[in-house]
């Protein structure tokens, strides 16, 4: 029987620099599921997916977040990725002087436990197939990690970093923002690829188009700090065609930033 | 010992300590130490010499039995590779002379500097009343490599120089002398250290490069000294047209050093590079600067320097881009980035950039901070512990310079001293 992962959310509450931005999610993850999140600039998205994987900016002041019954906020951040948590990073950083290669290895072989690393060769091969899926030059092994990377080459590094690391749950923040069409279309192929039971994924974004490519099962809208709207992907059709306003009149919501939204 | 006491012992000495050296030779020591005698102690913006303690008796040094394990943890001592090892200031092993390529001279600098072509170009590029220790250490100096590369000559390989301080209280005082006839090309990498007991000691060392037309030099340096080392070097080559020199410097010790390394472009064309990392550790205190000064028209340089601070030292990293008046079409760049790892530790980055001609490019780019938060994120994201991705973000941020090491041998040789230091 497949080992189905479950991320579960409860009533998640957290502040940056003692600001309340997140001021209650509920939302469960689980293996075979596609979830998006959608919603206006400023309305919470990046701070859960940054929350979740522990991003030292942001404090939990309340609510709770499981991985597969163990509570992630006990964990540090390199804890939640070895249990399968990931996450695609809207900036992701730069490394001077470390290999994406070299990087991708040692994260990997960190996942699997000493003892257990991948054989050199074998690793390589693995790596050069997935940069090849994601139309990536076998150069970019090589290059210092995301140095000098353009926008749409970060983003394709952080989906090979994904399909390399095979996550459990993967949070994917903003990963469409700046990708070109055929970009886009090759992200939304590496993501494809891991679909599957014991995969789920949240896809956090403004915009409809990618869920053109990735199908997603729920559609959740976000709007001061929390989730106010949640259907299928006719939603986001609709999001799409008519924008958020017609939902901020139903939900009587004047400023849908957190900011706003005490 | 202070100062004030080596100074009147340099009175009684010089003739007796150098009795070997010619006429001309000791003229200039003498000329040298009168200078030392007569210029103030330098001002240093950071750094005082002033009172620094250290013991220095002028005497000839008599040769060290166990050099040889401490030298074969930097170099291989017999391959092809031309390697000149001094022990206290005295040459005790010279290897890999038996076929350099016709119009290359490597000879030990005292027994060169008996020749009056070499005495010409002695204190030309450095001079000797610089300052208090550049005439202290002209007076003074032991030993060190002189290396003449004739015109249109090719040094195959990488020359080797090792000047290793096995005693206490003695004074290191190297000197080298490269020169590049027009069109030739070297590469000389340079190692310091003194055995970790040597505590208190001198180390004052002055090289000078002349690179004539069209020439391609590669001269590198690694400094390793124990603590309460005092250290003063002066490392300077001046570039005729189109000539090319380039530094790389690793200044790893744990004593308090000033250093200056870099070029004086005289020539149309002519261009320097240097790439510099330090370590400090325990209360090691460097003062460094890196100093390009654009004489000619269409000079280029470009400096890049990265430092990483640990337990209580101190780094300050200078990076001088001056370009005169006539320079135009110069153009000039420069980056110093520190890190420090622990809450004592300090660091500067100074760029200065002085600057009298218009036509001209110049950039810099300087920061000081501690390991990126946001970089460490990053790394754990991936599953990395804490202390592998601070190890991969330290090792990754002093990478591109010990790219840049010549030879494999010592670059292993200095990741592994960086690898004990920082573990």
């Amino acid at each position: 029987m497949a080992n189905i992962p479950e991320l579960a959310i409860k009533g998640l509450q957290a502040s940056v620099e003692g600001k309340e931005i997140l001021k209650g999610v509920d939302l469960t993850v689980r293996g075979g599921e596609v979830h998006a999140i959608m919603g206006p600039n400023g309305t919470g998205k990046s701070t859960l997916a940054s929350s979740l994987m522990g991003h030292p900016k942001y404090q939990i002041t309340s609510g709770s977040a499981t991985l597969d019954g163990e509570d992630l906020f006990a964990m540090k951040v390199d804890e939640r990725a070895r249990k399968g948590l990931f996450l695609a990073m809207q900036y992701p950083s730069e490394v001077t002087g470390v290999s994406n290669a070299n990087f991708l290895r040692i994260a990997m072989n960190s996942r699997r436990g000493e003892g257990n690393e991948v054989p050199v060769l074998k690793f390589h091969k693995e790596l050069q197939s997935k940069m090849k899926m994601l139309s990536m030059d076998a150069s970019f092994a090589e290059r210092y990690l995301n140095e000098g990377f353009s926008g749409g080459e970060k983003k394709r590094n952080e989906i090979l970093q994904m399909a390399v690391l095979q996550p459990r749950i993967a949070i994917l923040d903003e990963i469409d923002s700046g990708l070109d069409i055929d970009a886009l279309k090759i992200v939304a192929q590496g993501v494809n690829a891991l679909r599957g039971p014991e995969f789920g994924v949240l896809i956090i974004t403004h915009y409809q188009r990618i869920l053109d490519y990735v199908k997603p099962d729920y559609v959740h809208v976000m709007m001061q700090g929390r989730i106010v709207r949640s259907g299928g992907q006719e939603l986001a059709e609709q999001l799409e065609a008519q924008g958020y306003d017609w939902l901020k009149e139903e939900l009587g919501i004047v400023d849908e930033t957190v900011s706003a939204g005490v | 010992m202070s100062i004030a006491q080596v100074n009147s012992e340099i009175d009684h000495d010089i003739q007796k300590v150098f009795a070997n050296d010619s006429v001309v030779l000791r003229e200039f020591r003498e000329n040298a130490q009168r200078r030392y005698q007569e210029l103030p102690e330098p001002y240093f913006e950071r750094s005082s010499l002033e009172n620094r303690l250290y013991s220095f008796t002028p005497s000839e040094a008599t040769e060290h039995a166990e050099w040889q394990k401490a030298v074969e943890s930097l170099v291989e001592l017999n391959s092809d590779n031309p390697l000149l090892v001094f022990v206290n200031g005295r040459l005790v092993f010279l290897s890999g002379m038996e076929n350099l390529p016709v119009g290359v001279t490597i000879k030990p600098m005292r027994e060169a500097a008996q020749e009056a072509d070499v005495m010409k170009l002695l204190g030309s590029v450095v001079p000797v009343d610089e300052n208090k220790w550049t005439a202290l250490q002209s007076a003074f100096w032991q030993n060190g490599v002189y290396i003449r590369v004739s015109k249109n000559a090719v040094m195959p390989g990488v020359i080797q120089v090792v000047h290793l301080t096995t005693e206490k209280g003695r004074g290191i005082f190297p000197r080298n002398l490269i020169v590049a006839d027009a069109n030739s090309q070297l590469s000389v990498l340079d190692l310091y250290a003194a055995l970790d007991d040597v505590e208190e000691e001198l180390h004052v060392g002055i090289t000078e490069v002349v690179a004539a037309e069209g020439s391609q030099i590669s001269y590198g340096v690694i400094s390793n000294f124990p603590k309460k080392t005092t250290s003063y070097w002066v490392r300077r080559a001046k570039a005729a047209r189109d000539a090319r020199v380039d530094f790389t410097v690793g200044e790893l010790g744990e004593g308090y050093t000033i250093g200056e390394f870099g070029s004086l472009l005289e020539g149309e064309g002519s261009a320097s590079n240097g790439h510099a990392v330090a370590l400090g550790t325990g209360r090691a205190h460097m003062d460094l600067t890196a100093k390009m000064v654009h004489v000619a028209k269409f000079s280029q340089s470009d400096t890049s320097a990265r430092g990483v601070m640990q337990g209580r030292a101190e780094g300050i990293y200078r990076g001088v881009t001056h370009i005169q008046k006539g320079a135009s079409g110069a153009v000039g760049e420069q980056s110093e980035r520190l890190l420090m790892l622990s809450p004592k530790s300090r660091a500067d980055a100074i760029p200065t950039l002085l600057i009298d001609e218009n036509d001209v490019k110049c950039g810099h780019a300087a920061s000081v901070g501690q390991i990126s938060e946001e970089q460490l994120f990053y790394l754990m994201s991936r599953g990395i512990s804490e202390v592998e991705a601070k190890r991969m973000i330290v090792w990754g941020f002093l990478d591109p310079v010990l790219a840049a090491l010549p030879v494999d041998r010592v670059r292993q040789a200095v990741v592994q001293i960086l690898e004990r230091k920082m573990s």
